[in-house]
């Protein structure tokens, strides 16, 4: 298993985030911490400039 | 006969033919809700007094000539994310532990119109994500072949309700697996049919691009037939497809000959482990079950042929990148002015979406293009794909982890991402509890689907199998 995230770094994120957390959930998101980190690095890869995303704009009907 | 022991179609059969009452039918689920669900919690709130009122203008309509609709006295529940007129729904959470909404659901005003009964509103995981947690107004439900297991989630409720005879079929929702998980380990049938097949309008979202609502049943034939009164294009949800509807009950057959099935091993045989770790191979009793269910398919006239895709994971976390991406934007607010409201499970896990950039979603959104492409090149060569539901039987209750929704292999979320139906069906048992496997098709191929769905069930007996809670109750003396 990867090692989690230093207090310090992630004391940032989640500063910079506006959350509030007690010491329980902000141990607990830490240690979770490493999925945000492992799916970012599974959806990040050399694309072409023109692979669009899933979705589009589309003009909404009323 | 146990009115209750009727699947969907052999009870609105009885109705139709004024062999059975709509008042005998409700009454008889709800003497079962009474006496059973106390040990499994699959119901926030059971409607004793509107299910009955319900069931005697039904069975006024009956006498009077106008009995009408395929569901006509068919006693349903839905899960408590479904928004129900005048009837609390609670979405799971203390956030809305006393919410009463003006309007209902779509979906239910279309299960409504074609004459089902409301009977009450099933647990769910809070806002379909976090549990089974112990500190939520609600207690987990469990799981109906042995009440120390977990019945999956999120649409816990719905999938242990009807497992346990305590309706006749439910609504669920599923963003990532949550109908298809709940009906792979309670052992009944479940359909995450096509992104835009059935109205998303008043259900709490999770994430709006993911989620899917769809029935939990114990037949297949019966999910054709809730599938037939949901189906439709609905203006008023921006995902809302215009389709044409077909005949689902029609499509149902006892042979494949013809059908082309594409087989996905690879998913639970090598990327499971490669990808999510050693906990995560298969049981040894679910791959000689998954090979089983195979060879049936081909002694009904299916050709099969090996299919190859992606790595699992490549699908399974662009799935959760966005589903976090959108629930952490729709939750965030209340997140930073009153997390207390939250239980444990659902704020750690949602909260995780604040450390994702707006370029992780993008990209993820751009891999889900490319996967979506994919699954429409496989299925230019084959008419369904089967792979694996859960590849092992339920854990204990108390042994399920928190971060398991990022931990495990997910082997419904490809569905999810491409938005193609899938329906889980069981294929066996292991220590006594349920084992299933996934059909799934091209967008708007639930017909197809249910067809291999329902002639794999008549050649199998799994789905007559019922947990002992299920048993009709002892008469009254």
């Amino acid at each position: 298993m990867a090692e989690p995230i230093s207090r310090e770094r992630f004391a940032l994120l989640v500063e910079r985030a506006g959350l509030t957390l007690d010491p329980e959930r902000f141990e607990e998101l830490r240690q979770g911490y490493r999925f945000v980190e492992r799916m970012a690095r599974t959806v990040r890869r050399r694309r072409e400039r023109d692979a669009e995303p899933a979705h589009i704009f589309v003009h909404p009907q009323v | 006969m146990d009115p209750s022991q009727l699947t969907v179609a052999e009870a609105a059969r009885a109705i139709a033919e004024r062999r059975l009452s709509p008042v005998a039918l409700v009454e008889a689920y709800l003497a079962r809700i009474d006496a059973l669900d106390g040990e499994l919690h699959s119901f926030v709130l059971v409607l004793h007094e509107a299910a009955r009122q319900a069931a005697r203008a039904a069975e006024q309509a009956i006498a009077a000539g106008h009995a009408g609709g395929p569901l006509f006295g068919i006693p349903i529940a839905l899960k408590d994310i479904y928004k129900t007129r005048g009837v609390r729904t609670t979405a799971g959470s203390r956030r809305y532990q006393h919410h009463v909404p003006q309007e209902d659901a779509e979906s239910w005003v279309r299960l409504k119109s074609a004459g089902a009964i409301l009977l009450g509103k099933n647990e769910t995981h809070e806002f379909a994500i976090g549990g089974p947690d112990f500190g939520l107004p609600f207690p987990p439900a469990r799981n109906p072949w042995n009440t120390a297991h977990y019945p999956a989630g999120s649409s816990s409720g719905s999938a242990v309700a009807v497992a346990a005879g305590l309706c006749a079929a439910a609504m669920g929702s599923d963003t990532g697996g949550s109908i298809r998980g709940p009906a792979a380990y309670c052992g009944i049938v479940g359909l995450k049919p096509t992104y835009g097949r059935v109205s998303r309008r008043g259900v709490f979202p999770l994430s709006y691009t993911l989620d899917h609502c769809g029935p939990l049943t114990r037949t297949v034939e019966d999910c054709a037939m809730l599938m037939q009164a949901l189906a439709a294009y609905d203006p008023l949800d921006p995902a809302s497809a215009d389709v044409p509807v077909p005949d689902y009950r029609a499509a149902l057959g006892p042979r494949l000959d013809g059908m082309t099935i594409g087989v996905i091993r690879h998913f639970h045989e090598k990327d499971a482990v490669a990808g999510f770790g050693p906990d995560n191979a298969p049981s040894a009793a679910y791959v000689e079950a998954f090979e089983r269910a195979c060879r049936t398919l081909e002694s009904l006239g299916a050709r099969l042929v090996d299919l190859q895709l992606s790595p699992l994971i490549d699908y399974a976390d662009a799935n959760r990148l966005i589903m976090l991406a959108e629930a952490y934007a729709l939750h965030e607010r209340d997140f930073r002015e009153q997390p207390q409201m939250f239980g444990r499970h659902m704020f750690a896990r949602v909260a995780l979406g604040a450390f994702l950039s707006a370029a992780d979603y993008v990209e993820a959104t751009r891999q889900r293009r490319e996967l979506c492409r994919e699954f429409a090149r496989a299925f230019a060569a084959v008419d369904v794909v089967v792979s694996a539901n859960a590849t092992g039987p339920a854990p204990r209750l108390d042994e399920v982890p928190l971060w398991g929704v990022f931990e495990r292999a997910s082997y419904t979320a490809p569905y999810n991402l491409t938005g193609a139906p899938a329906l889980s069906v069981p294929i066996g048992f292991e220590n006594g509890l349920p084992l299933a496997f996934q059909i799934a098709g091209p967008p708007f191929a639930e017909a197809a689907v249910l067809r291999v769905g329902h002639a794999f069930e008549q050649a199998t007996e799994f789905h007559r199998q019922r947990p002992a809670i299920a048993a009709p109750l002892p008469s009254p003396r």
